[in-house]
């Protein structure tokens, strides 16, 4: 009773799948208890509206405020979709302004089951650097999935990142992208039906391991013990 | 760059990084700065190993068979944490478990050189009871002391066994317990963590303390073998998660600068810090102790092994990580030698191989040789990579610049000292200490306010 009590002040869950202590809702996708969580981080270059998204995400709001205030104290967010039936929650990362000055940090990347590549629909520096962005993610997030987002759908310029543009670019990086949508922030246009497709992707993706991985389960009580591996071990040895 | 600053922080080792943290959160506009174009300092992880072998100038990639670079998250120090200690408390304070996984360390060992063997520290009364570290009755007047140690209260003279906890010393009490020198060995450096001797004549209460937060941190959580956590991915994803919070607290963040100079007025105070050129203002200026040379003192060296292992360590029942203590008095020296194990299971090497770090204060003019009796223990070595580093801490008064200057990470084998340096640090810069339980209290007066 009183370990409970630690356990659910100190926010530290015991694991018994993966053997591991985690915050509540931790980052990755635990099979233990509740619905399946996947793990998604915002990429992309300062000011391509990563925050906007992430506070549409969160509570369907916008901000014209610039800077770091508009998510003072909030990096993560989590909300829940339907996917044929079955209840998935996405959890979703911001960068924290991190990017604007400097690297952003291997723990960014840590367990993240799907990346969302953002950048202005207006400014096509923002998006020819993507290729970088993603050779990061590929480093450092091993296994996820890459999204593309064009933000600033709403508005009207001269120059815009244009279809050929987005066909090019995935054919360059070699079809790594699940998925490519084109949103406004603004006005909330696609953003939900955006998330609510990467629920999807990312669920169906996740059951095809599950059912893999089924095959190869070794069932408990089966396998030997360990310790008589470790006598065997020791007397050998000493 | 040329903004102005409540504070700038050089240097994301961990104590730097927490500290920017908190200052952020307690609404100070902070920069923060760094010569490297990693986070972390001395307490980063290093990845991929090449970047290992380049440190240590032994070439430019790690040998094929030891896998996949990228797998590897190489520590530089090697620390484990306290489950009930400071730094978890600060990590849960500010929410920055939120980036973190840890698993628990799954045994901790004490050297006894009369057997030259090593022996699983008991986590358990049945572990106590079993344990071949000391004959029967020793084991029933240490058990004696452990049970007046869980029930000692200083504000309660009826647990004290007539003991004035203001007057008695450590070394007193064990003499009133009758333990043997083994059995002090054991709870003076395995249970209380003391690094040398000089606990036997300070106040037994201090003593007390520390095996009372061992054994809280080892009952933390459930079927633990030991009181210590261990973060997947390695040490460095500490300092990183705190930089985090800074950032999202308003917090900015530049690697890769160069210079990073603190600049004076003539009257000796801090007015900012120059990089390429630039001057960013500021009024205070935390760093660490390289990058405000003039100001520290060096006060010993400390010298590490990392040893890459592609086995166990003999008899730890296999154990994927585990600590070993080898108290002085074993082996003669001032100092205790500490040996950390982690492996593949914490996502710091890849599969198959395990990193074992070796540590002390240097004692003599051969400290390689000072380290023998921990690489002795370790089987056949992969690969070794020796470290001796000088630790500094700040000369006196030189807070009164502005510039407060964190010290050196030590030998310990956990984060307590860190934990202390830090809110020694925040005390100063804030003019308060830190306070753990304001949030909590502010959250209480917020409920009560809407009801």
């Amino acid at each position: 009773m009183s370990q409970e009590y630690c356990l659910v002040a100190s926010g530290l869950q015991y694991d018994t799948l993966n053997n591991n202590y985690r915050q509540k809702n931790g980052r990755r996708l635990t099979m233990a208890t509740g619905a399946p969580t996947y793990k998604i981080i915002l990429c992309g270059e300062y000011g391509v509206g990563k925050s906007s998204l992430f506070r549409r995400f969160m509570n369907d709001t916008f901000s014209m405020e610039k800077g770091k205030k508009s998510t003072i104290g909030l990096d993560q967010a989590s909300q829940s979709f339907q996917v044929g039936g079955e209840e998935v929650k996405l959890t979703l990362w911001d960068t924290g302004g991190m990017e604007r000055m400097s690297f952003i940090g291997q723990s960014y990347y840590r367990g993240a089951n799907a990346a969302l590549l953002c950048y202005s629909i207006n400014n096509k520096e923002t998006f020819s650097i993507l290729s970088q962005y993603i050779l990061d993610i590929v480093m450092n997030a091993e296994g996820a999935k890459i999204f593309l987002c064009g933000n600033f759908a709403d508005c009207e310029a001269e120059d815009r990142v244009n279809d050929a543009d987005i066909e090019n670019f995935t054919r360059e990086c070699g079809n790594v992208l699940s998925g490519s949508y084109q949103v406004s922030c603004k006005d909330g246009t696609s953003v939900k039906d955006m998330f609510a497709d990467m629920a999807r992707v990312l669920h169906r993706e996740n059951a095809k391991k599950m059912t893999l991985r089924k095959d190869l389960v070794i069932q408990p009580g089966v396998t030997p013990e360990d310790d008589d591996i470790h006598k065997k071990k020791c007397c050998t040895s000493s | 760059m040329d903004e102005e600053y409540d504070i700038i922080v050089l240097g994301t080792g961990l104590t730097e990084c927490v500290l920017s943290g908190l200052m952020s959160v307690g609404g100070r506009k902070v920069l923060h700065m760094d010569r490297n174009k990693y986070y972390g300092g001395e307490s980063a992880s290093l990845t991929p190993l090449d970047e290992v072998y380049k440190l240590y100038k032994m070439g430019d990639k790690a040998p094929e068979h030891l896998g996949r670079g990228r797998d590897w998250n190489v520590d530089l120090i090697p620390k484990f944490i306290m489950a009930r200690g400071k730094l978890v408390k600060l990590l849960i304070h500010t929410g920055v478990t939120r980036y973190l996984e840890f698993k628990s360390i799954e045994g901790s060992y004490v050297y006894k050189g009369q057997k030259d063997a090593i022996y699983k520290v008991p986590s358990d009364e049945k572990e106590a009871l079993s344990t071949s570290l000391m004959g029967i009755f020793e084991k029933r007047r240490f058990r004696n002391l452990v049970v007046f140690i869980h029930g000692f209260d200083k504000n309660d003279p009826r647990t004290w066994k007539e003991l004035d906890p203001q007057k008695t010393t450590t070394k007193e009490m064990f003499e009133k317990f009758g333990v043997d020198a083994n059995t002090q060995d054991i709870a003076g450096h395995a249970l209380a963590l003391y690094r040398n001797e000089d606990y036997k004549n300070a106040s037994m209460v201090e003593f007390i303390e520390r095996v009372k937060l061992y054994f809280e941190s080892l009952t933390f959580f459930r079927d633990s073998k030991s009181p210590y956590l261990y973060p997947l991915y390695g040490l460095g994803e500490l300092p990183q998660g705190f930089a985090r919070l800074s950032a999202i607290y308003g917090g900015t963040y530049m690697l890769d600068k160069e210079g990073c100079n603190i600049v004076y007025d003539d009257d000796g105070k801090v007015i900012g810090v120059e990089s390429g050129g630039e001057v960013a203002k500021c009024k205070q200026v935390i760093c660490d102790p390289s990058y405000a040379a003039d100001k520290t003192k060096k006060t010993g060296q400390v010298i590490r092994a990392l040893c890459i292992l592609n086995h166990p360590v003999a008899n730890t029942k296999d154990a994927l990580s585990t600590q070993i203590i080898i108290p002085q008095n074993q082996v003669n020296r001032r100092h205790d030698i500490y040996v950390s194990v982690v492996s593949y299971t914490h996502q710091i090497a890849s599969k198959g191989f395990y990193l074992a770090i070796c540590s002390t204060t240097v004692e003599t003019d051969n400290p390689e040789k000072e380290l023998e009796p921990a690489i002795r223990l370790l089987g056949s070595i992969e690969q070794k990579f020796i470290t001796i580093k000088d630790m500094y801490e700040p000369v006196e008064n030189s807070e009164k610049s502005g510039v407060f200057i964190s010290k050196s990470y030590d030998a310990t084998s956990h984060f307590e000292t860190t934990c202390d340096d830090v809110l020694d640090i925040y005390a100063k810069v804030m003019g308060e200490p830190f306070d753990f339980k304001k949030d909590e209290r502010l959250e209480q007066q917020q409920q009560q306010d809407e009801m």
